[in-house]
């Protein structure tokens, strides 16, 4: 019976450290320590910059294009093809975008962090730090945190217009059941500035909790080389997890009661 | 079943052999124990074993400390330590005394590293106390363990370089995050540093362009840029040569002399102390003015480098002898 809680109650014990461990990072940035460090914030800023933008644009402007396709064959087949924008502006807004937006900062930037944090850990870097008198939490965790918070928002923005352009391209050029001035008028119907607004702090939500699960697991890696890829392994499960938990909560919080759907007056 | 090998007929012979010779090295340090006349186990004040021991254990501690004429600017105090089951420190009282190079010797796997990173804070005791230049390691803060951490200079095993830094930037990255000076002060500094090291040449390459050996050196020069008051070495000589370990040793001499003399016209609080943590005996006996040999988790005896090479306890002997022979089994 013991063997039967066993495993529910260390991921709990886990999810204790994680938040335990991001209050520690969230403290250092809400006491301003972190802007000691301002320098180390910019360049992991460039990195997120150079090493990431591309990758999650492309990521969004393929699923932007399938949620085009989706909507066009759809309501082609129901004989409603002006309406192929509802289906694009809902499935790019308010779902796949920040579920892609997610999955890639999970794969790319949240898996580097752990690699990278976790080999420091293992080969010293981060003791040698501390002995130095700086902080690893702050100087390596609240700087990442920081970073993120200052370039995403802009990558997430041109996500989204990037989803849009996919869209666009697939109902209006690829399929052409409908005209370009038919289908926007549609689109734009069924979504409103707020809606940006809430798709913004969904993705931003998952942002957060995934650059925190990184450096968690990095900084806590043990037990050499397999020990940094057992933490990369563990912080994937974690944050893919945790964004379809977001996104559904996100999804219920903001347009759960009121779906902004101008249908029937 | 049994291999046949050219050297020893089968590897069961062998490893029948070599179960024999550890029984009987065992069974010979008993004998030099009794031969010796030697005994601590009378002697009064001394203290009780750590849980789970036996006073056999702890049979060869003299825990005899000759005085050193300095001030101690670490002391470890009835120190515990354990992760998981596995005992490190147990009951660890010791000493570092001011302005002097002290030796932390002690057979692998004894706890001197750890004792190392106590110092400095990244692990704390179970219980007893770790004081530095008076002050109480584990019951600090975390603002003031920063800024105690200031006063050390850390070289570890294998240097830890940030390897995303070249090796300019390596050293000069503490005086960058502490001080305002100027870059061009800072690049005098570093470039003294390097020199000093023989690296001036290589400002530019990535530690993983670097030897072992280079490496260290390297965690050399960055732990001297901001001048600590105490400077601690993990080991400087694993994995190096000989002649390099040996050169290894006259640059820690050199630099601590230089820095002595330094400290003493800026008349410094503190003058400049180092720790080595070594098995390497050559070492030992070139660069310390100061032993502790430190086994089992708690000090066998600890003096001045003159007083333990003429200690007349077997396991000092032993070990400073480097000789297979003696209460050091294999066990």
């Amino acid at each position: 019976m013991g063997d039967l809680f066993a495993a529910p109650r260390g991921w709990l014990e886990s999810f204790g450290e994680i938040v335990k461990f991001s209050s520690r990072v969230l403290a250092d940035v809400a006491n301003l320590k972190v802007f000691k460090y301002f320098g180390e914030t910019l360049r992991q800023a460039g990195i997120l910059i150079i090493s990431s933008t591309l990758v999650i644009w492309g990521l969004v402007f393929i699923i932007g294009l399938q949620c085009g396709i989706e909507g066009a064959y759809f309501d082609q087949s129901t004989g409603t093809p002006a309406y192929a924008g509802v289906f694009a502006a809902w499935c790019d807004l308010r779902e796949l975008v920040p579920l892609c937006f997610g999955y890639m900062m999970a794969a790319k930037v949240g898996t580097g962090i752990v690699a990278e944090i976790g080999s420091m850990r293992i080969s010293e870097e981060i003791d040698a730090l501390e002995v130095m008198g700086i902080s690893g939490i702050t100087f390596l965790c609240a700087t990442r945190l920081v970073a993120s918070m200052l370039v995403l928002p802009f990558v997430y923005l041109c996500s989204i217009g990037a989803g849009f352009f996919a869209s666009y391209l697939a109902v209006v050029q690829q399929i052409g059941d409908v005209s370009s001035g038919g289908y926007f008028l549609i689109f734009w119907e069924f979504q409103n500035p707020p809606d940006v607004l809430f798709s913004l702090i969904k993705a931003m939500a998952m942002a957060v909790v995934i650059v925190l699960v990184g450096c968690y697991y990095g900084y806590n890696a043990s037990g050499g080389p397999v020990g940094v890829g057992t933490a990369t392994a563990k912080s994937m499960v974690f944050n893919i997890v945790s964004v379809h938990l977001i996104s559904m909560l996100g999804t219920q919080l903001f347009w759960g009661t009121n779906p902004r759907a101008p249908i029937g007056g | 079943m049994a291999f046949d090998t050219p050297e020893n007929g089968s590897i069961t012979d062998f490893a029948a052999a070599q179960s024999v010779s550890v029984d009987e090295a065992a069974a010979r340090a008993e004998a030099e124990a009794t031969r010796s006349g030697i005994s601590y186990l009378d002697d009064p004040g001394r203290p009780a074993p750590p849980p789970g021991a036996t006073e056999a254990d702890y049979r060869f501690h003299s825990y005899k400390v000759y005085p050193s004429g300095a001030r101690n600017v670490v002391e470890f105090d009835n120190t515990y330590k354990s992760f998981g089951r596995n005992q490190i420190l147990r009951g660890l009282t010791m000493g570092l005394p001011e302005g002097m190079v002290s030796m932390i010797l002690g057979p692998s796997g004894t706890g001197k590293s750890v004792c190392i990173k106590h110092m400095v804070g990244l692990l704390y005791p179970d219980s007893g106390d770790v004081r530095v230049q008076g002050e109480s390691v584990p019951n600090m803060r975390d603002d003031d363990l920063f800024e105690m951490r200031k006063k050390f200079g850390l070289l570890f095993q294998d240097g830890a370089l940030f390897s995303s830094m070249n090796l300019y930037d390596n050293v000069a990255f503490p005086l960058r995050q502490h001080t305002e000076k100027s870059e061009e002060e800072i690049e005098s500094i570093v470039m003294r540093r390097l020199t000093e090291v023989g690296l001036g040449q290589s400002r530019e390459k990535l530690p993983n362009e670097l030897s072992g050996g280079m490496r260290k050196r390297a965690g050399f020069a960055r732990a001297l840029v901001l001048e600590p008051d105490i400077l601690l070495f993990d080991e400087p000589d694993s994995g190096l040569d000989p002649v390099r370990t040996a050169l290894l040793g006259e640059l820690i001499l050199e630099i601590h002399r230089e820095m002595m003399e330094e400290a003493k016209a800026a008349k410094k609080p503190y003058l400049p102390t180092f720790a080595v943590v070594t098995h390497d005996i050559m070492s030992a006996r070139r660069v310390a003015d100061y032993i502790n040999v430190l086994w089992r988790g708690r000090i066998v005896e600890a003096g001045p480098a003159q007083e333990m090479l003429n200690s007349e306890n077997p396991f000092i002997r032993q070990f400073l002898a480097g000789d297979s022979q003696g209460p050091l089994t294999m066990d």
